[in-house]
């Protein structure tokens, strides 16, 4: 049976690591570096910004920029995407006095909830286990909540430099010291268009990656630092959607079972959740774990799947559908996470190292409680006016003595289990956290998502045909993520182009932009894959499932508003 | 005071666009022109036909080349000593540049990506000026004003027909700016003009455009026939562009180019709403498609549900024939 890890994509970490190659004076220089616009990377602008306005003469030291972000998408917030139900322990300790969580633009405290196990006709309830219960979490959109911080972050006198991709990381003598971002105006062929402006060299004291899941330049200081942890990090896909609907939902809603399948082999490990946004809006996404097998199973037809049962029906009724999107999420979690989170001129912070906790839903608070550690560590280092490698250590120290480190410990073996089939991964779940994650089960392996060997089922013949009201196919999906993303640029995802059907007929489905297509076949039985990568909302799935993302053009991709 | 429109020329021929919109400006008020580079006097006897009253030339050396900042300069003078209060664009790459820097200088507003303007009563016998913008990725459309004078507006590409409307001999005004020192900084180097044979897909009345259903690149001669035979231009759509099928020029649609010619003829066109929103606003859409399903027909005023390998050869004889 093919296996997407036995067809690995034409790409090196080592070809994106380089000296700073633009003349010194001609390099940009910052103080700290923060790389991602998202909650981790804009939490730890705003403690910076704190920081140093307490202590103006570190801030002078720092130069004209003392803190710039970078952002890829259009603006903060274009490329953020989550359920969310965010635990507000972590925004509470970020802003402290200066802010309520009433002054933050949320849709309020979680007003109530449901859990129900779904068969095709039925929902069962059932009480909602443990690490489910959102009492006291607030909802928010994420992609909103971004916009607000960077915001935030301005004010405390960060610079954010938005539609500007980090494309190598620049390392000198073993050190971090910024990176270089991406090329404008290239030609698909890479010739340089009319509009052609290179990317320079930004350089900082110190450098920190907040690029959330999939993150580019993350994945590539692992591989120089050797600090992969001691499994490999696994993902799942989720594909949302928003909706304006005629009706108020007066509680968040997580559902389990169909239309996943429980048996075994499928290794079919995810859920539902279904969110209200105020008075007239909701929204409903579907998560999968990416160590699925079935090469013909595709999470945004599996959303529309869901749509159609009758539970769910009623709540979307007179509604329309006003955006949608997808993003993975790393879920390896404890064993996963990097040996260290630190190197030399560098901090790693948020989804980029895989902070999730996966029983319970949640990452957005473990991403700005980290950006605000990576932050503190930062400027203590400043602080002396040098960055070796034993400075910023103390921000490893920071993140095992937080609330992040005794989390995931607890729930460290929760993913694995699953791998048992659902009911008995579930009741061991259940188990696990009732106990406090006293229950050692021995630690199972997890293998990368891309190594699970493939089958194909009839499943895409199940599908519901998009009516263009209540389901949709993955083009005019594409669409309502507001993605105009100029076609006319180099391919940024890597992939063997060469490929068994099977492999092809995997990213085909598993894709929910349409970026994949099956081309011609070869006399050898192998297919060419033929990509539309303008079609791209940088979601990440082609990392885990064989192939490898790269940052396009900066300022391509989706612009989500309300995701 | 009145309104004032800037023509883009290049090689002594005003431009379409900034003809159409100097004859809707015209159907509403009474407006003047503003014509700037080598020849412009000559080109003011044109511009009074399609309706302006008056025409301000300038032919000075600065802006014998098309570089934005310099008519910014001759436009902020013609509109300080002819006090006009709204100026207007039609969209290109010279005239979007020309009309920001207008904004910036005067510190106007600017309406951008606008495709109609009126004139509304707003009570007391006064009338206000009023736009019309296509809204979140052209599903529905918003009125959108000006809060001070001057009003800068720049039309879509292909909002309006140019019509003959006036005659008469215009009023001419010589112009002649003090140019910033900024303004001259920047040199033309070179100029290169892509070869293309029958008429731009931005000005075609006409345009054949091909999709996936022409099932390879060369069947694409199915289209540039037929787009031959009406005297129209040859689009296409993003699959095929990827595909490598047709230049990315020819593309039409959200990350192509938006057009509204007479009559757009989709053959094998599925109409993605990436494509609808770059052609919807064409005055008649005729589709081919085998597929009876295909959503282009939802929006087609005329749809044929058949092979275009048949359909496409036999309509082409038939418009030539009837051509003559």
């Amino acid at each position: 049976m093919a296996r997407p890890s036995n067809f690995p994509p034409p790409f090196s970490a080592r070809d994106y690591v380089t000296e700073p190659t633009d003349p010194a004076d001609e390099r940009i220089e910052v103080g700290v570096l923060v790389v991602g616009a998202g909650p981790a990377g804009l939490a730890c602008a705003i403690r910076l910004g704190q920081l140093l306005e307490e202590h103006p003469e570190i801030a002078e030291r720092l130069g004209e920029v003392p803190v710039a972000v970078l952002e890829k998408g259009k603006q903060p917030g274009s490329h953020l995407l989550s359920g969310a139900v965010v635990d507000p322990r972590a925004l509470r300790r970020l802003f402290g006095e200066r802010l309520r969580m009433e002054d933050l633009p949320s849709f309020g405290p979680v007003p109530g909830e449901s859990v129900y196990v779904l068969t095709r006709r039925a929902a069962l309830p059932i009480p909602p286990p443990p690490p489910m219960r959102n009492h006291g979490n607030w909802i928010f959109s994420l992609s909103q909540l971004g916009r607000f911080l960077a915001e935030r972050a301005e004010e405390a006198g960060a610079m954010i430099l938005p539609e500007t991709a980090a494309q190598k990381l620049l390392v000198s003598h073993g050190r971090v010291m910024g990176v270089r971002t991406g090329d404008k105006g290239r030609s698909r062929e890479g010739g340089e268009l009319g509009n052609f402006e290179a990317g320079s060299d930004l350089v900082a004291k110190v450098t920190v990656l907040a690029e959330g899941t999939q993150g580019h330049l993350t994945g590539v200081a692992l591989d120089r630092f050797g600090l992969r942890g001691v499994e490999p990090q696994v993902w799942e896909l989720a594909v949302k959607e928003v909706w304006r609907v005629a009706k108020p939902l007066d509680r968040v809603i997580h559902t389990m079972g169909w239309p996943l399948r429980t048996g075994k082999r499928y290794r079919e490990f995810g859920g539902s959740f279904i969110y209200p946004m105020g008075e007239d809006m909701v929204t409903i996404g579907l998560v999968v774990g990416l160590d699925y097998r079935d090469a013909s199973l595709s999470v945004h037809d599996l959303l529309q799947e869901l749509k159609t049962h009758p539970k769910i029906r009623k709540i979307l009724a007179g509604g329309e559908r006003v955006e949608w999107g997808a993003k993975t999420i790393p879920s390896g979690g404890f064993h996963s996470l990097p040996r260290e989170l630190h190197a030399p001129g560098l901090l790693l912070c948020g989804d980029g190292v895989g902070m999730v906790n996966v029983p319970r839903l949640k990452g957005v608070h473990y991403a700005i409680e980290s950006g605000r550690l990576a932050a503190e560590a930062a400027f203590r280092a400043l602080q002396r006016g040098e960055t070796p490698a034993s400075s910023l250590s103390s921000y490893d120290d920071a993140v095992r003595d937080s609330f992040i480190w005794s989390d995931l410990y607890e729930v460290r073996n929760m993913r694995q289990v699953f791998g048992r089939g659902f009911f008995v991964g579930g009741t061991l779940a259940g188990a696990m956290t009732m106990s406090k994650g006293r229950v050692e089960l021995g630690k199972m392996r997890a293998e990368p998502d891309a190594d699970q060997p493939l089958l194909v089922t009839d499943r895409a013949a199940t599908y519901p045909k998009p009516d263009g009201k209540l389901t949709f196919d993955k083009l005019s999906s594409v669409f309502a993520s507001g993605n105009k993303t100029r076609d006319d640029q180099p391919n940024h995802i890597r992939i063997e182009r060469r490929v068994p059907r099977e492999v092809a007929q995997l990213w085909e489905h598993m894709c929910p932009a349409q970026v994949y297509e099956i081309g011609r076949e070869d006399e050898d039985g192998t297919v060419l894959v033929e990509l539309a990568p303008s079609n791209c909302v940088q979601c990440g799935a082609i990392t885990a499932k064989g192939g490898r993302l790269t940052p396009p053009e900066g300022g391509s991709g989706p612009e989500y508003s309300a995701t | 005071m009145g309104m004032l429109v800037f023509l883009e020329n290049h090689g002594g021929e005003l431009q379409k666009g900034s003809l159409g919109v100097l004859a809707k400006a015209a159907s509403l008020e009474d407006v003047a022109a503003v014509i700037a580079g080598e020849g412009a006097r000559a080109l003011a006897g044109e511009a009074a036909t399609f309706g302006a009253t008056k025409v301000w030339v300038c032919e000075n050396a600065e802006v014998a080349q098309p570089l934005p900042q310099p008519l910014v300069d001759v436009l902020a003078k013609v509109v300080e000593e002819g006090r006009y209060e709204t100026v207007l664009f039609a969209n290109s790459v010279l005239a979007a540049d020309v009309a920001a820097g207008l904004a910036a200088r005067l510190d106007a507003g600017l309406n951008w990506d606008l495709v109609d303007l009126e004139l509304r009563p707003a009570g007391d016998g006064k009338t206000e000026l009023v736009g019309k913008r296509p809204a979140l990725q052209d599903s529905v459309y918003a009125d959108v004003g000006w809060t001070s004078t001057p009003r800068l507006a720049l039309f879509r590409a292909g909002s309006f027909d140019p019509t003959r409307i006036g005659g008469g001999e215009p009023e001419i005004a010589e112009v002649s700016p003090t140019y910033a020192e900024h303004s001259t900084a920047v040199r033309l180097v070179g100029q290169d003009a892509e070869e293309s044979s029958g008429p731009s897909i931005e000005d075609a009345d006409v345009i054949v455009a091909g999709g996936r259903g022409l099932g390879s690149p060369d069947n694409f001669t199915l289209a540039e026939e037929l787009a031959k035979a009406l005297g129209g231009a040859v689009g296409a759509t993003r699959a095929v562009v990827d595909a490598g099928w047709y230049p990315y020029s020819a593309q039409i649609g959200q990350t192509g180019k938006t057009v509204s010619p007479k009559l757009y003829v989709a053959l094998g066109i599925s109409g993605a709403i990436q494509h609808k929103v770059g052609m919807q606003s064409s005055g008649t859409i005729v589709a081919i498609n085998k597929d009876a399903n295909a959503p282009i027909f939802d929006f087609s005023d005329l749809g044929v549900v058949g092979d275009v390998h048949e359909i496409v050869p036999k309509l082409t004889e038939l418009v030539r024939a009837r051509r003559g």
